[in-house]
């Protein structure tokens, strides 16, 4: 099956110099993949690129095996929910509507697919509030509403568990795990127990992807005090679910 | 669309009781003689038509600065208007263009002093200073000018005054307003879009640039259109788009419309009440929707600041 998005030579960073360089990344339908790396490490600055908000410094991206499209092709085939979104005066359910990247009023079918996506993400009821009065984790669904709505095949997150309560996050760990097999997403984050439930796992440090396989492979001590500087013990769950993980303090 | 229908009525009425009202009193229109509404008529027209022309480029300059606090005149563009028309008057030309040129000019350089990455902040910090320097540099034209006259004329342009205006200017005028709500009001989505800020507006297939681009020569033209024609006007550019958002929200699709139609009710009506109250005598009408707008406008910002 061919790459959502593949990246070859690619070198990325907004600094005076590239933060990250040579990478190659593929982007499968169905994968799930955690971008890890301390502060700094070029985590976001990949995943903008990815996002097709940045162009790379050097090397070649592809999606679907061509280049970005123009227009309302383009939330279409990428979805995009960042972090410290500025909060819109307008309603929710019209904020998700500007998610299908139209450049007329919506259909009637627009708003039905604006409507199932408020519930698959329970804003309902949030439907008519201004998004400037949501809390944190309301905004941040809305984020992922108006991400998700135009049905891309490529979704990109930056910290999407930041700031959430614990019932929160586990609510975007599960909506994450609900997206159907067609769909990749590809999320920068610190949270380990959120990258434990990603099917592939890249880790990120020194100016270069340490690590790029299996999340269960990446996520072992060793490559992740190699990957954060920092000694990191996994506790895994006897009953089989996803691992826990115990930062140590201490310089690895 | 019953607010638009609504508005749409308020302005009917308000040029209907602006054509009635006269330093004389009150009389209907159709009991007038032909000469009195030869004068009247293009001056209300052209009210409405300023009106309107600043109350979309507000909308433009509030989505380009991305700050519902932005006026027309924020990128220096009053002090670009007056430098320029306090030359123009000082050369024996008229103040109009000047003032359009002036304008223009100001932006202009206020845009090549930001160039690089996309600053609203930055943006408008350039427009103000500009502005600043430009009005400093008009005011010791006037200060130093040895005949009165400029001052005289100058005074009447600074403080804004809707006079009267052949109808080809008017109406070319109304066909520039006509023309920029059209052509925006098309683009909502997109302009809707820019207010989720530049990189998500981007990942929604929104070309950040060159909208930012065209809305902000939109604005350009509609505000040096409207000082060319009557003058420094304030508050109207900033109360129109304000109190629209709070009748229709922050979609532009209704915005746009709504503060056309506010804008274009709101000077008919506080150039009437510039040219009767004090009857004979004429009050500018920069001054009279600054004595009413503002203490208006503070209210509205209490009531949403708070």
């Amino acid at each position: 099956m061919s790459a959502l998005f593949e990246a070859r030579g690619v070198a990325v960073g907004r600094g005076p110099a590239p933060c990250l360089t040579g990478v190659d990344l593929d982007v499968r339908p169905g994968e799930r993949i955690a971008l890890l790396g301390a502060n700094g490490a070029g985590k976001t600055s990949l995943a903008r690129v990815v996002a097709g908000l940045d162009r790379p410094r050097a090397g070649r991206v592809r999606w679907l095996g061509d280049a970005l499209p123009r227009g309302p092709a383009r939330p279409r085939t990428v979805g995009v929910v960042l972090q410290g979104e500025i909060a819109a005066a307008l309603p929710v359910r019209e904020l998700v509507a500007l998610g299908l990247g139209l450049d007329e009023a919506p259909t009637a079918a627009a708003w039905r697919a604006v409507d199932a996506t408020l519930a698959d993400l329970e804003l309902t009821a949030l439907a008519a509030r201004p998004c400037s009065t949501l809390s944190g984790g309301e905004a941040q669904r809305a984020a992922m509403a108006r991400a998700r709505v135009a049905g891309p095949r490529l979704l990109v997150l930056d910290e999407p568990t930041n700031h959430l309560d614990p019932r929160r996050r586990a609510d975007v760990m599960a909506w994450l795990d609900r997206l159907d097999d067609a769909i990749a997403a590809v999320i920068a984050t610190h949270d380990l127990e959120l990258a434990a439930r990603c099917t592939r796992a890249v880790l990120i440090a020194d100016g270069r992807i340490l690590f790029d396989g299996a999340a269960a492979e990446a996520l072992v001590p060793d490559r992740l005090a190699a990957a954060l500087g920092v000694a990191v013990r996994r506790l895994d769950d006897p009953s089989g679910g996803p691992p826990l993980f115990r930062v140590d303090g201490r310089a690895a | 669309m019953r607010t638009l229908l609504a508005l749409a009525a308020v302005l009917a009425v308000a040029a209907a009781l602006a054509l009635s009202l006269g330093p004389t009193g009150w009389r209907a229109p159709w009991a007038m003689s032909d000469v009195v509404l030869a004068l009247r008529a293009p001056r209300v027209a052209l009210a409405a038509v300023v009106g309107a022309s600043l109350a979309l480029a507000g909308v433009a300059m509030q989505a380009v600065v991305r700050n519902v606090l932005a006026d027309p005149y924020v990128l220096g563009m009053s002090g670009g208007a007056t430098a320029g028309a306090v030359a123009a008057l000082a050369n024996q030309l008229p103040a109009g263009p000047g003032a359009a040129a002036g304008a223009a000019a100001a932006v202009a350089l206020v845009r090549a002093l930001c160039r690089g990455a996309f600053s609203p902040a930055r943006l408008v910090l350039t427009g103000v200073t500009v502005g600043a320097i430009a009005a400093s540099a008009a005011g010791v034209m006037l200060v130093l000018s040895p005949a009165q006259r400029l001052l005289r004329g100058a005074q009447s342009w600074l403080f804004g005054g809707v006079s009267i205006a052949p109808w080809s200017i008017i109406a070319a005028a109304a066909a520039l307003v006509a023309g920029a709500a059209i052509w925006s009001g098309r683009r909502a989505p997109a302009i809707d879009r820019l207010s989720l800020g530049d990189d998500v507006a981007t990942s929604l297939g929104t070309d950040v640039g060159r909208l930012r681009r065209a809305l902000l020569a939109g604005a350009v033209a509609l505000t040096a259109s409207a000082v060319a024609l009557s003058g420094l006007i304030g508050f109207v550019g900033l109360i129109a788009p304000h109190a629209a958002r709070t009748l229709v929200g922050a979609g532009h699709r209704l915005l746009i419309p709504a503060a056309v139609l506010l804008g274009a009710a709101l000077l008919v009506v506080t150039d009437a009440v510039a040219r009767t109250a004090f009857a004979p005598r004429e009050v500018p009408v920069g001054l009279v929707t600054a004595l009413i707008g503002g203490p208006w406008f503070l209210v509205l910002a209490r009531r949403e600041l708070a």
